[in-house]
């Protein structure tokens, strides 16, 4: 536990530095709802899609998948920092192993999307009168953690394959449009065309989203939601095992 | 006397685009007793780098088998990064941190905290000449200044054995030499450096041992008097020997 603990020392002394960053990812999803989701919720009007929820209740979840999703490129984007810093290499010295490193690296942004995730809820049920399903939050909280770890997992693939900065940005703007825009995020899967849904449904956002999507307002049937959970699961831990060979061929 | 590290037919080769393969290492042998320091010396590309990235569990060998206070790099890696500190040839810090937060983080990592941490860091920085720059972002400070937290997080702990990559780079000659003679306590109280360096001075006034390779193999092995005696020319500098052992030696089985 001692490399797992330092890992979570330094990455929180890190951030610390620059507390405005901590405090608009922690706010950042609840703008987002409030500026994006109000204004479609208010020209869509109150029964989105026929789903029997207004546009910010549906948008919720999708909110909250795409902010753990930009947390997760943001923490693997800082592996560069650290080999542009020289501690990289230096680091893989260090008494922990490369897969306490992993999760070291991403637990404690996997805090702060808790805490996030926790802010966005309760104020969106304060400020937009969502009628969030409370009993759901353990199951919100497990979402936004696996989630953010496994987004993590994912872009560290990346991270620690490609050597340049700058490539790897672009895969990440890829990213974000194929992941974001093919999936259950902004709207629901199935009234779009056949190929656009087989693409959303076998993408893990869409997993993600309509767990996080079940655990606030209840929306979903319990056997697809544990059905895209469990592959959520999967789909993480094969990034990990991925992310953890990338690491141990770095030369 | 007992083995600190011990290197047997070590190999490493790397998969180049358009070049086939590249032979880093090839066939090393050598050991090194505890408490010694040892220098690993040669020309740019001689392999001392990889060595080294061998014995710090970085890479892996592609054959042949080291071991690092008792532990094989290859088998239990994590059981050698306990044993071990590290100084990188690139400059490594913490940028965004503060110098004493620098050496605050690198203590949790083996495992010293609360007072016991605070005093050692203390010491560090009296040690390194940081005490002033102390609550100074590593990013404000010079590639020299940077280069001292390094070697000062080596001197925090107290593991058993130390690698240094040209630890020198940057540093001024006072603070070198006050370096150099912090090392020699260190060995003196039973730690083992393994350094290696391009700056031929610094091995003759520091190391015990010194290993040449070229081409990834040894070509000379010995003190720093022995190594003296393979030159042609008399009163042969370290330098001298250097130059000439690594022109016209062929690579051979000077390891042992």
């Amino acid at each position: 536990m001692t490399g797992l603990t330092a890992m979570l020392y330094r990455e929180a002394r890190l951030r610390a530095t620059n507390a405005t960053f901590i405090f608009w990812d922690v706010i950042y999803p609840l703008a987002y709802l409030l500026v994006f989701g109000v204004g479609m919720s208010s020209a869509l009007g109150g029964n989105f899609a026929g789903l029997g929820a207004g546009y910010s209740e549906f948008f919720l979840a999708g909110v909250l998948g795409m902010a753990s999703f930009g947390i997760a490129s943001n923490t693997a984007w800082s592996l560069f920092m650290d080999r542009d810093n020289g501690i990289f290499y230096e680091m893989l010295t260090y008494p922990i192993s490369r897969g306490a490193y992993l999760i070291g690296k991403v637990l404690f942004n996997t805090l702060v999307a808790l805490v996030q995730a926790v802010v966005t809820v309760a104020l969106s049920a304060v400020l937009l009168d969502i009628d969030v399903r409370w009993s759901g939050l353990p199951l919100l909280l497990l979402a936004v953690a696996a989630g953010t770890a496994g987004w993590f997992f994912f872009y560290a693939i990346f991270a620690l394959k490609i050597r340049r900065n700058d490539a790897f940005n672009t895969v990440t703007s890829i990213f974000y449009f194929v992941f974001l825009f093919a999936s259950s995020m902004f709207y629901p899967v199935d009234p779009l065309p056949a190929v656009f849904r087989a693409a959303a449904w076998a993408n893990p956002i869409t997993w993600q989203v309509d767990v996080l999507r079940y655990a606030t307002i209840g929306l979903g049937s319990p056997a697809t939601v544990s059905l895209e959970g469990a592959l959520f699961c999967i789909f993480s831990t094969v990034c990990f095992f991925a992310a953890l060979r990338a690491l141990m061929r770095q030369k | 006397m007992q083995d600190a590290i011990r290197v047997a037919g070590l190999c490493k080769t790397f998969a180049r685009r358009g070049t086939g393969k590249v032979t880093a290492v090839d066939g090393l042998s050598f050991s090194v007793g505890v408490g010694q320091i040892f220098g690993l010396l040669g020309p740019n590309g001689a392999g001392k780098t990889t060595t080294l990235r061998i014995l710090t569990t970085l890479i892996r060998a592609t054959s042949g088998v080291a071991e690092v206070a008792g532990i094989d790099v290859a088998r239990d890696p994590l059981g050698v990064r306990r044993r071990i500190v590290v100084v990188v040839q690139e400059s490594a810090a913490e940028i965004f941190l503060t110098v004493r937060d620098n050496l605050l983080t690198f203590g949790r990592f083996h495992g010293l905290e609360g007072a016991d941490l605070r005093q050692r860091v203390d010491r560090a920085l009296e040690q390194f000449g940081l005490v002033a720059d102390a609550s100074r972002k590593a990013m404000d400070l010079s590639g020299g200044f940077r280069r001292r937290i390094q070697v000062a997080k080596a001197l925090l702990v107290k593991t058993p054995v130390v690698f240094l990559d040209e630890f020198s780079t940057g540093m001024d000659p006072i603070l070198k030499r006050s370096v150099m003679d912090l090392l020699r306590e260190e060995a003196r109280n039973g730690r083992t450096i393994v350094l290696t360096t391009q700056i031929l001075g610094e091995a003759e006034a520091l190391c015990d041992d010194i290993l040449i390779i070229n081409h990834g193999r040894g070509i000379a092995r010995g003190d720093v008097a022995t190594i003296k005696a393979l030159s042609t020319i008399d009163n042969a500098s370290l330098e001298d020997v250097f130059v000439e052992l690594t022109q016209a030696v062929a690579p051979g089985a000077v390891d042992r």
